[in-house]
């Protein structure tokens, strides 16, 4: 190589090594989250912008692809069935999200004291947690099954009649709530534990020693102090519960009738059953909106009660 | 004692047709010669343990005659998660190279030009060797797109003991079969004499809705006019079959957890002994042999102005993604040969599509007297019944009779507003 040129690729390294030096602290962050930020892009923000694409199209997945404009959100907006699949997922999501956060905490309190045997209590709530969801569904239907369930089975030994949990209508979405509080209960218990355990233990012996009960301790200190982890479930469970799909697949399919029909589900169907992959993709991008701005309302919300405290 | 390998024969005859001039060679040897290159091929199926088994002989048994290919089977837990699979990598240019399909499924994929059209594979006549309702169940536009591999259909299970206990004896012949009347009297009888918590269950779950059909058919109707143009299940016909299948769930003679989109497992209830009969197929065979305690046996369909049962089994089928769809074909053509389909069927207890096959006893492993009772059953199912499961369309079709019926068995939605909403949505899918 000419001696010119080694020159000039000095140079040129010198200068690099300078902008690095310069900027150093404004790019390291930037390399850190490269590969998160990689793999997000591949795996969620680019299929996501695809999915918006194909929203716009009538398309089997199997054959070819037709433009049809906005005319799969017409669809949607007139669909009744997207309307029943949504107050479906609203009132599941009520129900499940405030029992499993209710009980979650209430377990956590429990769990927080002195017990024998607490770390093995734990482990157990927590378990439904780590098992796969189609299993704990199928635990939950065999639980649940109308003519062999061991719910119906304790519900006869105490005297009571048997139950069409999964059968009927009017019994088959609290079946499915009861199930999801028994897979979400661990997760909202462990959350809960975590911002106890990080709770000054002197804030309530001041209390205590200002006369306060233990009703206006939890009132006063605890239930303030958990206000951010109270805010990250509310969050978490909510995208939960719209998002829910296994357990009511190997449950109930989405019936009776359509009444355990959630927005997930439909998709499901649109996209694999109907093979009507624009139509499944403009609901999916509907439902992600929803979310967003369910989301954006609740973090403003929090910060607000944040700056109040 | 030395024997030919197949290979052997295989090298030899290639040596002679060679010698012999090209322009001599048949169109089959030309294929098998071309196949001497390594030759991988995957094969998607879902089923139960004797499928499985099944399947992974015939593939031994070609890869020994066809040392240079080798076929992957890849198998999934059922036939919808094998369609997700199968759809989602067709989408993305990497489908299996072959893959088993129900005939109702077929026509969307032949529509979608997502399967081969095996014709230019086949010899003339080739098609005579099959039943002609299931050749008619593979053909699109006049052409095969895959090759039939067996069927299976539908009967009734009966819990011998319990039978005895209210003095009931079996059809042992079609033309004897229960009348629908008799059939619901006998079902009261199980619930009322025997005890048994319900008299019966139909095996339709999981959006099966298809399996409905058989009893519209029974009943003198049809869902779809004589050139599948129009709906007519508004017809009487159609309301009062409606209407009949819904009694049993109003009555209580059948589990409400039976109905079409539920995840109950009916041969559970049948094994256990909370019903006293089971409308089932073939393929159930094996899981009572092994589960159920108590004495079964098998007899025919109920029937009222006419005989009907359902249109089960597969096709397999070479998909447009495929690299080697000369080796696949030739593998196909394996498959349901009159020696493989026969071992195929009576290993997992299927019925055959092979004329040859249907005609004579098989020595099926388990309880060939109750596969004789399926054998001869298979022959009710209606041709108008395949022409109307194998349009392309039919997927969405039978997705609208799921969600109706079910509203039909569980919400109290009536026979007639039923009726109405499934003409309404199915009309706008023909016309697709």
């Amino acid at each position: 190589m000419p001696r010119d040129a080694h020159m000039l690729n000095d140079v040129a390294g010198r200068k690099s090594r300078h902008v690095w030096a310069a900027r150093r602290r404004f790019l390291v962050p930037y390399v850190f989250i490269s590969p998160n930020l990689a793999l997000f892009t591949a795996f969620s923000f680019a299929p996501l912008l695809y999915a918006v694409y194909i929203s716009f199209h009538d398309w089997s997945l199997i054959g070819d692809s037709e433009y049809l404009g906005l005319g799969n959100y017409v669809r949607l907006f007139k669909d009744k069935l997207f309307w029943q699949a949504l107050a479906n997922t609203g009132v599941y999501a009520a129900i499940t999200v405030s029992a499993s956060m209710a009980f979650g905490l209430l377990l956590a309190v429990g769990l927080n004291r002195r017990l024998p045997g607490r770390t093995v209590l734990r482990s157990l709530y927590f378990l439904p947690v780590v098992v796969a969801a189609v299993a704990t569904g199928t635990m939950a239907a065999w639980m649940f099954n109308d003519n062999y369930g061991v719910v119906n089975a304790i519900l006869v030994r105490l005297g009571m009649g048997r139950i069409a949990w999964l059968s009927t209508p009017q019994w088959a979405l609290p079946s499915l709530a009861i199930a999801t509080v028994w897979v979400r209960l661990g997760f909202n218990m462990i959350v809960y534990l975590a911002a106890l355990q990080s709770i000054p233990s002197l804030y309530y012996e001041a209390a205590k020693i200002d006369g306060a009960n233990a009703f206006h301790q939890f009132r006063h200190i605890t239930l303030p102090l958990l206000m951010p982890a109270t805010f990250l479930l509310l969050v978490l469970n909510i995208i939960y519960s719209f998002q829910v799909f296994d357990l009511i697949y190997v449950m109930t399919g989405g019936g009776p009738g359509f009444s355990t029909t959630m927005v997930v589900q439909y998709i499901y169907q649109a996209a694999f059953v109907t093979s009507e992959m624009g139509y499944a993709s403009a609901m999916g991008i509907v439902l992600y909106v929803l979310i967003l701005a369910f989301t954006v309302v609740q973090w403003r919300a929090s910060r607000q009660s944040e700056s109040v405290l | 004692m030395q024997t030919k390998t197949p290979t052997s024969l295989l090298k030899r005859r290639t040596i002679i047709t060679t010698a012999l001039g090209g322009a001599a060679m048949t169109a089959s040897t030309w294929r098998s010669a071309r196949a001497q290159t390594p030759v991988t091929l995957s094969l998607a199926v879902w089923g139960a343990q004797a499928e499985e088994d099944a399947f992974n002989a015939a593939i031994r048994r070609y890869q020994q005659l066809h040392p240079n290919v080798t076929i992957k089977l890849e198998v999934s837990g059922n036939s919808s998660q094998l369609y997700q699979m199968v759809d989602t990598r067709l989408a993305g240019r990497q489908a299996p190279d072959l893959f088993r399909v129900q005939y109702q499924q077929l026509g969307r994929y032949a529509a979608a030009r997502a399967v081969v059209d095996v014709s230019k594979y086949l010899d003339a006549g080739y098609d005579k060797g099959f039943l002609p309702a299931f050749w008619q169940a593979v053909s699109f536009k006049g052409k095969p797109h895959a090759l039939p591999h067996h069927t299976d259909t539908f009967a009734v299970y009966t819990n011998r003991e319990l039978m005895a206990k209210i003095g009931v004896q079996a059809p042992t012949s079609l033309e004897q079969s229960w009348s629908w009347a008799e059939f619901i009297r006998i079902s009261r009888a199980l619930k009322d004499k025997a005890a048994v918590p319900y008299g019966f269950a139909m095996s339709w779950q999981n959006g099966a809705a298809y399996r409905w059909l058989p009893f519209l058919y029974q009943h003198g109707g049809q869902l779809l006019n004589a050139d599948s143009t129009a709906t007519q299940l508004s017809k009487r016909e159609g309301v009062e079959t409606i209407a009949w299948t819904q009694s049993w769930f109003k009555e209580g003679l059948v589990p409400p957890s039976s109905s079409i989109k539920s995840s109950e497992q009916p041969q559970n209830l049948f094994a256990n002994g909370t019903i006293g009969m089971l409308i089932g197929g073939d393929w159930q065979i094996p899981f009572l042999s092994k589960n159920m305690k108590a004495e079964w046996d098998v007899t025919y369909m109920p029937r009222d102005v006419g005989m009907a049962s359902d249109l089960g089994g597969n096709a397999l089928a070479i998909s447009r993604d495929c690299k080697n769809p000369d080796v696949a074909a030739d593998f196909l053509k394996f498959m349901v040969d009159e020696a493989n389909m026969e071992d195929f069927v009576t290993a997992a207890q299927f019925l055959p599509v092979r004329s040859t096959l249907a005609a004579r006893e098989l020595p099926y492993k388990l309880r060939p007297e109750a596969m004789g009772v399926f054998v001869r059953q298979a022959a009710t199912i209606p041709v108008h019944m395949v022409t109307t499961e194998t349009l392309p369309n039919f997927a969405k079709i039978n997705a609208r009779l799921t969600d109706e019926l079910d509203l039909a068995f569980t919400s109290g939605q009536d026979a007639t507003t039923t009726a109405r909403n499934i003409d309404s949505q199915v009309q706008p899918l023909l016309a697709a």
